[in-house]
């Protein structure tokens, strides 16, 4: 995430540690921008929070994983086990049953539990659940710990897989368009950068463990890169056929009270080419709001 | 006594509006938003985020 457009507005990031919060923080106003779970963001909306989507956080990125030792070689072999879930609003959730459907096994073939991301891995390595989905780096965590393995990379399930969403306040695009641009601009510049180069991918992971993520560099360069496409930042516009497929899934399984359209929830008139925007790293100001560094 | 009436009001909106900066706004919130509005510092705007991709 940039902290700072070069139209000179400062973006302030707010670590949450679970999704309820982040909910009510919205809902509150206590933040203008989010980035929420997607399924999550058709809900507010149904429930009538003035909420749009305005652009995608990341493609891919989660894997399912399952014990080193487990035996599980398959989609088929979780059938009677145990698989984390980050939310019921994760797009996680919805993927689970997608792929359920797909391999003809009843909804409750899978007894889903949800957990918070950061307890996914110590669960799996304490025999209370067979296996996890989540974003990353907690997918990676139990693999480069040595007690857990990749089934699948989302990459080769669900291609160009949604699981978290840009999200801001409805008011804020009436009252301050540019400042939503000047942000939306300013991650579909970082994505392309570090989508140019693995170094690029490198030196974002030593920054982002030690001033955002507060967690191991190492984890945070294995998940950049192994493999490279396991997650990508390019390619970041909301898409109408990717966001009806989510919605009427998740409407079918009962997560979304309602259908939801998709110009109810996305404005994506925000979205520019990638060709016209260019990164330009000595433009980076110096100064911070509140002397932050 | 209209004197005495208007330097009532006066103190009154004083004192309200105080609680209300204090309670609702935050003097540094207010501050800061001046000093937007006099180009003397960039607009802020908080962006949550969960640690995971």
């Amino acid at each position: 995430m940039t902290e700072h457009g070069e139209g000179g507005s400062f973006f302030r990031s707010h670590k949450f540690t679970d999704w309820a919060t982040v909910k009510e923080a919205l809902i509150a106003r206590s933040i203008d921008a989010v980035f929420i779970l997607a399924p999550m963001a058709m809900q507010l909306r149904a429930d009538g929070v003035p909420v749009k989507v305005v652009y995608l956080g990341h493609r891919d990125g989660t894997a399912i994983i399952v014990g080193t030792e487990s035996g599980i070689d398959d989609f088929g072999d979780l059938r009677g086990k145990t698989v984390a879930i980050p939310s019921r609003f994760a797009n996680q959730n919805i993927l689970m049953h997608r792929m359920m459907k797909k391999w003809g096994m009843p909804p409750d073939s899978i007894e889903l539990r949800e957990l918070p991301p950061p307890e996914h891995p110590s669960a799996l390595r304490a025999g209370g659940i067979d296996g996890y989905i989540v974003g990353e780096p907690f997918a990676a965590q139990a693999e480069v710990d040595g007690y857990g393995r990749v089934l699948y990379h989302t990459k080769d399930i669900w291609e160009d897989f949604i699981s978290c969403v840009l999200v801001v306040r409805e008011e804020l695009i009436d009252e301050d368009r540019e400042i939503v641009q000047e942000l939306v601009d300013g991650i579909a510049k970082s994505g392309k950068w570090l989508d140019q180069d693995m170094d690029h991918r490198m030196n974002a992971a030593e920054v982002a463990a030690e001033h955002y993520y507060l967690q191991d560099p190492e984890l945070l360069k294995f998940v950049l890169s192994k493999p490279v496409d396991r997650v990508k930042y390019t390619n970041l516009g909301p898409l109408k056929d990717d966001f009806d497929e989510i919605m009427e899934l998740a409407h079918e399984i009962g997560v979304l009270s309602r259908r939801v359209g998709f110009e109810e929830y996305v404005d994506d008139s925000f979205v520019r080419p990638l060709e016209e925007i260019d990164w330009d790293m000595e433009r980076l100001p110096e100064e911070r709001p509140g002397g932050a560094r | 006594m209209k004197l005495k009436i208007a330097f009532s009001a006066a103190l009154w909106l004083v004192l309200i509006t105080t609680a209300h900066v204090w309670l609702n706004v935050g003097f540094k919130n207010l501050g800061h938003e001046l000093r937007v509005m006099l180009g003397e510092e960039r607009e802020v705007l908080k962006v949550g985020f969960l640690p995971v991709t």
